[in-house]
């Protein structure tokens, strides 16, 4: 019986206009994405290959150890050809030094904003967007359509249960949109060999992720949509409501989410983050001008009754202890200065890490946002991306500052111009020698994050409370149902 | 075909009352039954109450009180075992557009369980109510009013129930369509099916019902034979019941 009634189901989805329209749509949109995907990704890749090619010939062609400036790229990753997630919000560089913080720079879009404003058309985006809209033209009618034309009645008076009646048409519309989708992704995968992407099993896992996401994803809008139309008798009612849904679902409850957030969690710009750093130093700064107007005066009291002979001798004594007293003096500033951004930027992420929360808690009621959620963080591309990168920066900063640190120790070579105060001597300037170029062979070398793909177990489970709730209604709708044309 | 006792009626009417949540009584305490190898005609206007007792026999609405009964099941307690044993046609026949007409069949008969009928089989039923050759193959929506209520009755001999039930189904027919409908009719009855139709036409029923019930207001207000009404002018008594109901309610 529910062969009979899928198979139906899924002849009469075939042989419809609305299929050879949806399929043309989901094919062209996903064979095209993908297409552009594999030549972003290619570009992306030479660009990457170029520029840390010219970054390993720049460090090469320094003369010195100190103040090596090296600067990291982000690698490409595959799977940004399927959800390009926020890799192309953030930046592709950062400087790796000991003078200047992290910092990924130069976004995608920062580059070219006109992508920003169009964004990026990816299989992530086709199936929350325009599947799950596809999805309710498929179902808006499952029901109250068949009454509408007169069949339901007639198929009624067969011995058919309601539940297996109901499970086929979800059962028949899910397929008629499994087609539209398997076929380009399959188109997809050839062209990911033929253009040689490096695929390794990881991301063929992930790829199996992401559709199995997906699949779980309209399966949602298949049953809500079937559930709209077996709580409604008239199908230009189902439509409109199915078309509210997918409004609220899809463009409303996301945004109104981050939007609640940032209002409940309010998080300080960069530019707030960085106005208070500069006062704290500027404070820092002043007070430490004026212990040093204190102890230059202090000193001068001391040698106020001596001669100018006692005078030099004393400020030959006392220089070195001086210049030292006042070194310290300055660390310490520099390392409260530190410390305070330190402080600051750890304030600035647990404020925007708890705002994250919230927002995605509170977007979260939309299954479309958990999907959206899902499938970035199966492709790797989620919100944390950022942090991730540049908290294996900061790891490899740490790391490469030691290494020149050790490597200047080793060849006595600081670089810039030494200064020497000698009492015997008195003051010297010298330069230090050229070495050439410098020897990278032992240079650590950045090792980008892991791509931490994590299986997305809430936003799974939201799915699939969805997807039972909405066939529960529809359950209970359809129960009820009045087959009388 | 399952035999039933000859004393049991095979479509069986025990008191069937309707009155719906806004209080309209649509059914008052119907009572009949059809045999096999009889054809019961129900007459009556509009809102008589023909449609709704035919919903009942096809579970769509629970009686208020009484029982419908096919072959005696009570249609309301185990509806898909009644189902099995009753096919319909409406008044107005709809099947999927896109599908041809033997596409439609073989979809229908399935559903009602018959998995073995090949295309000839279709190709034949269809032929039998008298659809030509060339539009067997042809989809649905191409298809006339007569046309569909043909592929209706072809859907009906196909799942070969003991029972059919029919509502209003030559409505709308032209006069050579809704003889061949009626002789059609008659062969089923001839097979030993029960059949139960409403219908306005009171000629054709005269002519082919073994029994003729009218229906007015919800009621079953009169009840014949056809040997009974042998000697009367059909028309002449439902224009009689209808008048007199119409004073009565006024």
């Amino acid at each position: 019986m529910f062969a009979t009634l899928l198979q139906k189901e899924l002849k009469s989805i075939l042989l419809s206009p609305k299929f050879p329209a949806t399929f043309a749509v989901c094919a062209g949109l996903l064979i095209l994405s993908i297409s552009i995907g594999i030549h972003e990704y290619q570009v992306t890749t030479r660009q990457y290959e170029t520029a840390t090619q010219m970054v390993t010939q720049e460090l090469r062609e320094q003369a010195h150890w100190s103040g090596v400036n090296n600067r990291t790229y982000r690698k490409p990753d595959p799977m940004q050809i399927f959800v390009s997630g926020v890799s192309n919000d953030i930046g592709r560089w950062s400087g790796v030094s000991q003078f200047e913080p992290v910092k990924l720079r130069h976004s995608a879009y920062s580059d070219d904003a006109i992508f920003a404003i169009f964004r990026f058309i990816d299989f992530g985006f086709i199936v929350q967007v325009i599947l799950s809209l596809f999805a309710f033209l498929f179902t808006y009618d499952a029901i109250n359509g068949e009454r509408e034309s007169g069949t339901l009645a007639l198929t009624f008076s067969h011995p058919i249960p309601r539940t297996t009646y109901l499970l086929a048409k979800i059962a028949g519309s899910w397929l008629g949109l499994v087609i539209p989708l398997l076929l380009p992704v399959t188109v997809g995968v050839l062209l990911l060999v033929l253009f040689r992407i490096p695929f390794e099993a990881s991301h063929w896992m992930k790829l199996g992720g992401l559709l199995g996401v997906s699949m779980l994803y309209f399966s949602f809008f298949v049953t809500l949509g079937v559930c709209i139309s077996s709580l409604t008798r008239r199908s230009n009612v189902s439509f409109l409501l199915c078309l509210v849904a997918w409004v609220f679902l899809i463009l409303i409850v996301p945004r109104v989410g981050v939007i609640i957030a940032g209002q409940a969690v309010p998080v300080p710009t960069v530019a707030e983050i960085e106005a208070q750093q500069d006062a704290y130093s500027k404070d820092k700064n002043e007070q430490h001008m004026k212990s040093m107007e204190a102890k230059f005066r202090d000193r001068e009291a001391l040698m106020s009754g001596m001669t100018k002979e006692q005078r030099e001798q004393y400020e030959n004594d006392h220089m070195w202890s001086w210049m030292e007293e006042n070194d310290a003096d300055q660390k310490q500033i520099t390392k409260d200065i530190e410390a305070q951004g330190v402080k600051l930027q750890e304030d600035l992420r647990n404020r925007k890490a708890l705002q994250e929360r919230l927002a995605f808690s509170l977007s979260r009621f939309s299954p479309a946002s958990a999907y959206q959620l899902a499938v970035m963080s199966i492709a790797g591309t989620d919100i944390t991306l950022k942090s991730r990168y540049e908290d294996g920066l900061r790891s490899y900063r740490t790391i490469l500052n030691a290494f020149t640190e050790k490597k200047q120790k080793e060849t006595g070579d600081v670089g810039g111009i030494r200064i020497t105060m000698d009492s015997e001597k008195g003051m010297s300037i010298s330069a230090p020698k050229e070495n050439g170029t410098l020897d990278l062979t032992d240079m650590p070398q950045f090792a980008p994050p892991a791509n931490a793909s994590v299986m997305p177990v809430t936003d799974i489970g939201i799915l699939v409370f969805a997807i039972l709730a909405a066939f529960g209604g529809a359950i209970a709708g359809f129960l009820r149902y009045d087959m009388r044309s | 075909m399952e035999q039933t006792p000859a004393t049991q009626p095979m479509i069986e009417a025990l008191g069937l009352t309707k009155r719906y949540e806004d209080e309209t009584l649509a059914l008052d305490n119907v009572s009949f039954a059809v045999r096999t190898g009889q054809i019961y005609a129900m007459l009556g206007g509009n809102g008589a109450g023909k449609t709704t007792t035919i919903n009942i026999f096809l579970n769509f609405i629970d009686p208020t009180a009484g029982e419908a009964r096919i072959d005696g099941i009570v249609t309301h307690k185990e509806p898909l075992k009644a189902k099995a044993k009753v096919a319909y046609v409406s008044e107005n026949v709809m099947l999927y557009p896109n599908f041809t007409a033997i596409q439609n069949l073989d979809y229908f008969a399935r559903l009602g369980g018959k998995t073995s009928y090949t295309k000839n089989d279709y190709h034949d039923v269809l032929r039998r109510v008298g659809l030509e050759d060339e539009a067997h193959t042809k989809r649905l929506r191409s298809y006339s009013k007569g046309m569909r209520q043909k592929c209706g009755i072809a859907i009906a001999i196909l799942k070969d129930a003991p029972a059919i039930l029919l509502d209003e189904p030559t409505s709308g027919l032209d006069p050579k369509a809704g003889f061949e409908f009626l002789g059609l009719l008659t062969s089923l009855r001839d097979e030993g099916k029960a059949i139960l139709m409403s219908t306005h036409d009171i000629f054709r029923a005269k002519e082919i019902a073994d029994m003729v019930g009218i229906m007015n207001a919800g009621k079953l207000v009169m009840q014949r034979t056809q040997s009974s009404l042998a000697g009367e002018n059909l028309e002449e008594l439902y224009l009689q019941f209808m008048a007199g109901s119409v004073e009565r309610a006024a």
